[in-house]
């Protein structure tokens, strides 16, 4: 019987955080202030965040201890288990190992208590006793409904009017955990009441239930605001996840060719990677692959050959799936929409070339997810597919190249609350684009003269 | 006439028309409109026609601003609205 999970003992979860910001090669750009221009300081954070979290937003100390009180907490579903997935592997039928983390195993089903858990407990000890936040679909606002109320915090969720109406599972969770679910634009604040009265069906949107949360927050002693995601030191949490994994492998002796996560503000994916990106940055060849969401062709329609990994033509010739270097999709003209609400730290990797970023549609990453479901058994998060997506592209190089390659990826949570989006996938309403043949052909003229693998 | 299509909304997490990405950033749509719809017909054209120049490059021609930054400005707006 071969072996599918890794486990780590309790005692062996790790005690610290590592951050990233120590290991920089180049430093970042300090966030301006809007109004004066200069570099965004405590005082300006205060009114939302507690200072022992500022204090770790701008730190550059390469390990935080995590408190006691903290690792308590993550020991009801810590240290997660490193899978293999070998049934995965053996649909595929290409020359790879596949490991992947599950972090679906925690209470809410995602990656996001390992942050949620650490803000809770970090505003207690601020003596905070309320945080408010907004959500979209709830992911968030479930992990944190849960971590306040294991610090004993209230909570107030802004929850997306349109995700509220699609999505009432994940609100009532946040009720069972105690917190306060509202559907924003609410009554609650001025920046809701403004909306409603201008628009009285508004669904809402991210940006007005932030606007609710934080003026819900701002003011009120007792009270903070709490961020999911994109800010150090939500990446800072996460890399509990990442720091388990490198001890897992240590275990069997295996080290990852290639870690890959989904990236929407870049948690997760940093959670699982950062630790990887040191071992990068301090000479280990790995690649770390962002796999984030697009509406853009899948590239599989052209063929597999030698190309630039980039228009400006500045990387080495790579065999991929290509639609030739030149081919920017009319979606991506538009300067610096890629990486829009991404975490400044990816963002910043990403231009270093210590990361990359691959785009993958939306049918193609239902595809891999139904695949994976099927193989097995667990049924993820649609945003956990675009990871799942990478995969199986990787896998497809490693077929073509015949080389071996041990691929790395966070299972960042179920979709057992997601269940419409791939009823909408098997029911065949989510329509694959075709790109015009006469557009691929034109597109392919600029890898005419390059050699074939 | 195109308000009534869906999409999943990779920020949200869930199925939207439309219509919501259109005022998903208040007077401006959302920065992934594009991005999000062009595969499924013009958005790019329809955009242009609808938002003006300044409208246009404040919503595609800018760099994505530092969320730090636009917790900053979200925190003086709020405090304006509380009167502190």
């Amino acid at each position: 019987m071969k072996p599918v999970k890794v486990f780590l003992d309790e005692s062996e979860i790790p005690k610290q955080w590592y951050n990233v910001l120590a290991d920089m090669p180049t430093p970042m750009s300090p966030p301006l202030h809007p109004g004066t221009g200069q570099p965004v300081g405590p005082d300006d954070l205060a009114p939302v965040f507690p200072m022992n979290l500022i204090e770790q937003e701008v730190s550059t100390e390469r390990w935080i201890d995590i408190p006691e009180e903290v690792l308590e907490k993550y020991l009801l579903w810590r240290p997660t288990p490193l899978y293999r997935a070998r049934n995965f592997e053996k649909l595929l039928d290409a020359p790879v190992q596949i490991y992947y983390k599950n972090e679906g195993v925690s209470p809410p089903g995602s990656h996001k208590p390992n942050t949620a858990i650490a803000q809770a407990y970090y505003n207690k000890a601020f003596g905070i006793k309320r945080l408010s936040t907004e959500t979209g679909a709830g992911q968030w606002g479930s992990a944190l409904s849960m971590a306040c109320q294991m610090f004993g915090l209230e909570c107030r969720v802004f929850m997306v009017r349109v995700s509220y109406d699609q999505k009432p599972f994940r609100g009532i969770m946040m009720n069972v955990w105690g917190a306060n679910c509202i559907p924003s634009p609410s009554d609650k604040t001025e920046a809701g009441r403004k909306i409603l009265a201008e628009h009285p069906d508004s669904p809402g949107s991210l940006g007005i239930a932030i606007s609710e949360a934080i003026e819900d927050a701002v003011g009120d002693e007792d009270a903070r605001y709490s961020l999911g995601s994109v800010l150090n030191h939500v990446l800072l949490h996460q890399t509990v996840n990442g720091l388990e994994t490198q001890k897992q492998l240590e275990k069997i002796g295996v080290y990852p060719d290639v870690v890959i996560g989904c990236t929407g503000g870049g948690s997760n994916f940093a959670g699982l990677c950062l630790p990887f990106v040191r071992d990068k940055i301090h000479g280990k060849e790995i690649s770390v692959v962002a796999a984030e969401p697009t509406s853009c062709p899948t590239m599989t329609r052209g063929p597999f050959a030698y190309d630039f990994g980039d228009t400006a033509q500045t990387t080495p010739l790579l065999a991929m799936y290509t639609l030739g270097h030149d081919f920017v999709p009319a979606p991506i003209h538009a300067g610096g929409l890629r990486y829009h609400g991404m975490a400044p730290i990816i963002s910043h990797l990403v231009k270093e070339q210590i990361m990359e970023a691959r785009a993958y549609n939306q049918i193609q990453t239902f595809e891999a997810g139904v695949q994976w479901a099927r193989t097995e058994g667990f049924i993820s998060a649609p945003e956990t597919n675009h990871a799942i997506a990478a995969v199986v592209q990787e896998a497809e190089r490693a077929k073509e190249e015949g080389k071996e390659k041990v691929i790395l990826f966070n299972w960042s949570g179920h979709g057992l609350v997601d269940l419409a989006a791939y009823d909408a996938y098997l029911t065949g309403k989510l329509q694959q684009y075709e790109m015009p043949e006469e557009e691929i052909a034109r597109a392919l003229q600029a890898i005419d003269g390059l050699p074939k693998p | 006439m195109y308000d009534h299509l869906e999409i999943r909304c990779p920020r949200l997490g869930g199925e939207v028309p439309f219509s919501y990405c259109q005022e998903e950033g208040g007077d401006l749509p959302c920065q992934r409109v594009i991005t999000c719809w062009q595969p499924y017909f013009p958005v790019e054209d329809y955009l242009k026609e609808k938002l003006t120049p300044a409208q246009w490059d404040r919503l595609f021609n800018q760099a994505p601003e530092h969320k730090v930054t636009s917790l900053v400005e979200l925190i003086e707006a709020a405090k304006k609205r509380r009167g502190l």
